[in-house]
């Protein structure tokens, strides 16, 4: 490695921080209460990439970073080691979700039905300039309907498991404190299922997106259509130290199934989850998941290649740290060009051809 | 068995639901109300932590992690042994004591009649608020035709 201690700049380098901060102005309560209640779908965003649940915790770390996605993450991430594990809740099952969006474009009578929930799919992205104008935008009322829409929905895949449509499954009988988990290992390949859905629940979304987007578009082996898509509430399931069951509040989640075509006669599936409500991650998380099986190695849908590159914290970190001091290794490349010229001025003066060595690749 | 009593009112399971999700201002009220006829009370634990939640994988039944949920926990005894425990979701560590305050006194003298009353208030309000969003959600359940 070729990095060097820098000595010097500790007053600068205290001042840049202050100018950062200075910048955001005074964080209060109150900030950050307005950030949490306005920006849900931000909150969600930064909870399910910090893998980390707490509204409050997600519009501080906004405040702090001044809405810098990768920043606000790698703080929860931080924070979050300062804390213990209490406990591994029961495990949240699809047909327990208070859901509240539920749609499929692969069927369109599918149990229970079909409910848009909030959404703007069908609306048109207009920017609302009047409010700059002094008219605030009042949204009209939802109709409510007369009575309300069932708790919880039945399993779309479970139906089409039962029609012979879908791959039967065996039941799943692994300890919650035995199920493999990311924040306590390293993530190893070929992965297990629960560390690549694990991983695609903590991905960055815009990598998510970008490398599920290259799948759609053709540098993938399977074109997805939405088996189904939900947004809901789930219960944080933990026990009593008596051993009651109980629920110690409910967190937002999304979860997406898609499909593509058929393999020895039942449909492909591809599944991701994530918390907060983040469609768009979770529709392309699933994609991945459904291409992976016979992407060959180095593609944009292999899991080592996806799943690496959608870290949040250690993609930006790498990134970021090109910005550090890399004097030595640079000082190496232009000590390395320097004395190449001169040899090929110097042959060039014999009358000579200059033949340079072959290089190295520098190691940063 | 603890689950057993209270013999009337939700059982234990269901009383820890609402007390979780009641409102926080109401819920450490009650619970200030209770201390008063309480007696000496030995707090094990009370912080914040993490509970892991896990997902079932709907294509493969597989169980994998989502992430962890911050939550605040409260865990207290009194002289007879008699457990109480609170644990929400959140930063709120109040909140946590003042449901481990209401559960211990609750499983060392039943349920009295305002516990009783004030757990059937905050059922019927969160029943409602459920109620509400769920009627809104209906309204955008949609039929969907092909031509």
């Amino acid at each position: 490695m070729a990095y060097v201690a820098t000595r010097g700049g500790e007053k600068a380098i205290e001042q840049a921080e202050r100018l950062f901060r200075q910048d955001l102005g005074t964080i209060d309560a109150q900030r950050v209460e307005t950030i949490r209640t306005t920006m849900p779908y931000l909150i969600d965003r930064v909870m399910g990439e910090a893998s980390l649940y707490d509204e409050e915790l997600a519009a501080l770390a906004l405040a702090q970073t001044g809405g810098e996605l990768s920043e606000a993450v790698l703080v929860l991430r931080a924070w979050r080691t300062t804390q213990p594990r209490l406990a591994i809740a029961r495990p949240v099952k699809q047909d327990e979700v208070l859901t509240q969006r539920r749609i499929s474009a692969a069927f369109k009578d599918i149990p229970g039905g079909q409910i848009l929930g909030p959404t703007l799919d069908y609306s048109h992205r207009v920017l609302a300039t009047d409010v700059l104008e002094g008219k605030p935008f009042a949204p009209p009322q939802v109709e409510k309907a007369t009575s309300p829409a069932p708790a919880k929905q039945p399993s779309l895949a479970d139906w089409q498991r039962q029609q012979g449509l879908v791959a039967p499954t065996e039941p799943s009988d692994i300890a919650p404190e035995d199920i493999p988990d990311l924040t306590r290992e390293p993530l190893l390949f070929p992965a297990s299922r629960a560390h690549r859905l694990q991983s695609l629940a903590r991905a960055e979304t815009g990598g998510v997106l970008a490398l599920g987007y290259a799948a759609m578009r053709g540098y993938g082996n399977a074109h997805p259509t939405v088996n189904e898509l939900r947004l809901g509430e789930a219960n944080v399931l933990v026990r009593h130290p008596r051993g009651t069951e109980f629920s110690a509040g409910r967190v937002r989640v999304s979860q997406a199934e898609v499909t593509s075509k058929e393999k020895g006669g039942y449909l492909e599936l591809g599944f991701a989850a994530t918390f907060g409500w983040n469609e768009v991650k979770v529709i392309a998380a699933a994609t991945l998941d459904l291409n992976s099986d016979e992407a060959p190695v180095g593609s944009p849908v292999h899991e080592e290649f996806y799943l690496y590159h959608t870290e949040s914290v250690e993609a930006s970190g790498f990134c970021i740290h090109f910005k550090l001091p890399h004097y030595v290794t640079f000082q190496s490349i232009l000590d390395a060009m320097r004395d190449t010229k001169a040899k090929k001025a110097a042959a060039e003066a014999k009358g000579e051809v200059y033949v340079a060595e072959p290089e190295e690749e520098p190691v940063l | 068995m603890f689950n057993e009593t209270p013999t009337t009112g939700p059982g234990h399971g269901a009383m820890l639901d609402i007390l979780a999700r009641a409102r926080p201002d109401r819920l450490k009220q009650h619970a200030e109300t209770l201390l008063t006829t309480m007696g000496e009370i030995n707090v094990i634990a009370n912080r914040t932590g993490l509970v892991m939640v896990p997902m079932r994988d709907t294509v493969k039944n597989v169980d994998f992690h989502l992430g962890e949920v911050l939550v605040s926990e409260a865990h207290i005894t009194d002289a007879a042994g008699h457990v109480g425990y609170g644990m929400v979701t959140g930063r709120d560590l109040e909140r946590a004591m003042a449901m481990a305050v209401i559960d211990l006194s609750v499983a060392a003298r039943g349920q009295d009649d305002i516990t009783a009353s004030f757990l059937e208030q905050e059922r019927t309000h969160r029943a409602a608020a459920d109620e509400e969003r769920m009627r809104q959600v209906e309204a955008t359940r949609v039929e969907m035709e092909t031509f």
